[in-house]
């Protein structure tokens, strides 16, 4: 297909023409992964080639590179039509963290090399920012990259990482300089995961799940080309990354979960545990409730300021909306269940998923950015207030305290 | 009331020009003049109000209105909240008007709706006693035949009102009376106010003379209600929303050991908090409104939803700015405590936010 023909298409064309391409080849030949961590069948691997090929994983990339030059209004529309017949692989020019880092900051070559696999599942990536003494304070990152050659050499530790042992690759973020102050002495890397310097130990969380690991990095090696944006320019792509993994936890992406049976809502648990008639329940439920549809509220009226050109201030608010929501919904769950609460196990469900939501909420209000954190940048970006003062971003780096 | 949605440019055109008018003539220094006469509002700004075609916005144009629906009035009202306009306009053009919209009564349409259109009859409802719920049980006039005896309380600019729009008990349910405000056996006592910009009045009535408005009983009332629900909470947005941004400017410009106190983060976490607080207050009166226009299933949930969590959230604003200016805020020159008076006072004035909540669940089915 010409892209330039499809650019110049109105909506309605465009609609007319997925839908073809969908009906042509979509025969519901494979589902999509339970978890983007586990090994994708072969036969979904073959459809997001297919989608590739088409050009529809990544519409609105240049048709240069696996897109088709779409703008971001058309590019959702061919998103829809494949949602509505449940095919995945379109949206990954939203959706693929890695593979938009890459394309907009890595060299030809290993754009060329990396993002078909990336965007087929074939080949799966994880993040290597935050260490023991980096949690919050991103930039005072202690990992060190050490040229050597055409290669970089890596030492240090890493924490909250999600799929390290199945990551092919790490967006690691690494101080190249020590004399520079601290944001002016980081580099991006994409790091090759399956080599010996490479250590994982999974983390345990209150939660009892280990989604997340350690990584320690002993004498790791990266090869030069890996190197993603400038030499010490590295803060910079991290900043685009991050705010896209805000935006998706807005959209409630930390609430979802694995290995406890399906939630009940709030009325229905009430209702069951023979509560809906309590007063003072009935009113921390409809807080609860309130405050969910309020934030789906505000998140309309993002996107519709957004249609109109240009971002919109409530996008910054939804993660920490939803740290209210989720850490409320949990509180007002055990309310309902009383002493139940006090149980876990499989023969008391709707404990076990209370109690797992009491302690899941804090993934959402840590995790990403504590709320503190989103305070600080919402009081700052949205709000226009004095920037907190931070004692060590002018001095050089390794005269700094952290940790 | 007219279920219709003017154009987006036209809507924009009537927002602006009677923020226009209010920015030129409802100033702070306009309010502070007008709360303190007897009246509570002035006469040109009334006016004013009218001939742009505010005072009949929702009426239908047969009757001299305007036709707008919901969507227009909750804006209107953002402006009317941000101003702290001092007018009838909620009691009359909103509250009565509506309420005779539901009543479906043709005659009485034509008798009184264009003088509430042209500004010139000022109408209110008399609805609860002096339990001040506005519940069918919270009633405390009673209809025997045309004849009203009894009390209603919390009566907005009822010492202003030429019309009284009287709920009372019949035999068969609420019904809706007409009452001169200067007939025999009425007598109005104005109430001093928490908030000086409204205002409220007791009213007894002893064998008051009155007329029947309609067949529909408390049905049409709670209608009118939902017209006038939507209403308040565009007007606590609107307000919320101005004190919200007063707020936030002050702390960027008030310095205290060498820096704008926004910069701390004891003040900035809390301006965090209340923008959430500003941008659901909006969202959710917007939303009922829209609901409202298009008739939606959901929308007496919507406007449940909106009616606690705009008053909850002006509140909280209104408590919570008082704190972050600090002792200028304390002082009576300083508008501050004009909106938190408006804050508590509109959390009251159509119900309470734990009716609001429990009435949400009701409507979910719950």
């Amino acid at each position: 297909m010409n892209a330039e023909q499809l650019q110049a298409m109105t909506d309605d064309q465009l609609r007319t023409k997925v839908r073809a391409w969908l009906a042509a080849h979509w025969h519901n030949q494979c589902s999509t992964p339970a978890s983007s961590w586990d090994t994708p069948a072969p036969e979904y691997c073959a459809w997001l080639k297919e989608v590739l090929d088409a050009g529809w994983a990544v519409p609105s990339w240049p048709a240069a590179w696996f897109g088709l030059g779409l703008s971001t209004d058309q590019s959702k529309i061919v998103s829809e039509e494949f949602r509505k017949v449940k095919a995945p692989g379109s949206g990954q020019d939203r959706s693929h963290l890695a593979a938009n880092t890459l394309l907009t900051f890595g060299t030809d070559s290993l754009k060329r090399e990396l993002i078909p696999k990336l965007l087929c599942a074939e080949m799966k990536t994880c993040l290597l920012y935050s260490e023991p003494g980096a949690g919050s304070d991103l930039a005072a990152v202690r990992t060190r990259a050490d040229r050597n050659g055409d290669q970089w050499v890596v030492n240090g530790q890493k924490v909250w990482t999600s799929g390290a042992t199945t990551a092919d690759y790490g967006l690691l973020v690494a101080r190249t300089d020590w004399d520079k102050p601290k944001h002016s002495g980081i580099t991006f890397f994409f790091c090759p995961m399956k080599q010996k310097g490479i250590e994982i130990r999974p983390i345990h969380q209150i939660t009892g799940e280990s989604h997340f690991n350690e990584v320690f990095i002993d004498n790791a090696v990266i090869p030069a080309e890996n190197q993603l944006g400038p030499l010490n320019g590295g803060w910079k792509v991290l900043q685009t990354a991050l705010a896209y993994e805000r935006l998706v936890m807005a959209e409630g992406a930390a609430d979802r979960r694995s290995g406890v049976a399906t939630t009940k809502d709030l009325i229905t648990l009430a209702r069951e545990y023979g509560r809906l008639e309590d007063p003072l329940i009935r009113q921390e439920i409809a807080n609860a409730m309130a405050y969910r549809r309020l934030n789906d509220l505000n998140m309309v009226r993002a996107k519709e300021d957004m249609v109109q050109g240009g971002s919109s201030p409530l996008m910054s608010l939804g993660k920490l909306a939803m740290s209210r929501i989720l850490h409320t919904e949990a509180r007002v769950k055990t309310l309902i269940l009383g002493a139940q609460s006090l149980l876990d196990g499989d023969e008391f469900p709707d404990a076990q998923d209370t109690n797992f939501r009491t302690f899941n909420s804090y993934m959402n209000s840590i995790g990403g950015g504590t709320d503190q954190i989103q305070r600080n940048i919402i009081g700052e970006r949205v709000l226009g207030l004095p920037k907190e003062i931070e004692l060590d971003r002018d001095i050089p780096f390794r005269e700094s305290k952290s940790g | 009331m007219a279920m219709t949605t003017l154009a987006a440019d036209e809507r924009a055109a009537l927002r602006d020009a009677v923020n226009r008018l209010l920015t030129a003539k409802s100033t702070e220094a306009d309010v502070r003049r007008t709360m303190a006469t007897p009246q509570g509002y002035d006469q040109a700004l009334w006016q004013g109000l009218a001939e742009m075609g505010v005072t009949g916005l929702i009426i239908d144009p047969e009757f001299g209105g305007s036709g707008a629906g919901p969507v227009e009035l909750e804006e209107v009202m953002e402006e009317a909240g941000a101003a702290l306009l001092c007018s009838p306009l909620f009691a009359s053009s909103v509250m009565a008007a509506s309420l005779l919209d539901t009543l479906g009564d043709g005659a009485a349409q034509a008798r009184w709706l264009p003088g509430i259109a042209d500004g010139s009859l000022i109408a209110t409802v008399c609805l609860t006693g002096d339990q001040g719920l506005w519940t069918p049980d919270a009633v405390a006039v009673t209809a025997t035949g045309n004849t009203l005896d009894g009390v209603a309380n919390y009566v907005l600019h009822g010492q202003n009102a030429g019309l009284l729009l009287v709920v009372a008990n019949t035999a068969e349910g609420q019904g809706v009376f007409a009452v001169d405000a200067k007939a025999a056996g009425v007598t109005v006592a104005s109430h001093k106010t928490l908030d000086a910009t409204l205002r409220l009045a007791r009213i007894e009535f002893k064998g008051a003379a009155a007329e029947r408005i309609g067949g529909r009983g408390w049905e049409a009332v709670d209608e009118a209600l939902d017209v006038a629900r939507v209403a308040l909470a565009g007007e606590q947005a609107g307000a919320a929303g101005f004190l919200f941004d007063m707020t936030v400017n002050y702390i960027r410009n008030r310095y205290q050991f060498g820096r704008a106190i926004g910069g701390f983060q004891a003040i900035k976490h809390m301006a965090a908090d209340l923008l959430v607080e500003k941008e659901s207050c909006i969202s959710a009166a917007r939303h009922a409104a829209r609901a409202m226009a298009a008739g939606a299933d959901t929308a007496g949930a919507d406007i449940s939803l909106a009616a606690f969590a705009c008053a909850d959230s002006f509140a909280k604003i209104a408590f919570d700015s008082i704190q972050m200016h600090g002792g200028i805020a304390y002082t009576a020159e300083y508008p501050a405590h004009l909106y938190l008076r408006r804050a508590r006072a509109t959390a009251f004035l159509l119900g309470n936010s734990n009716y609001y909540r429990d009435r949400y669940l009701t409507l979910l089915g719950a």
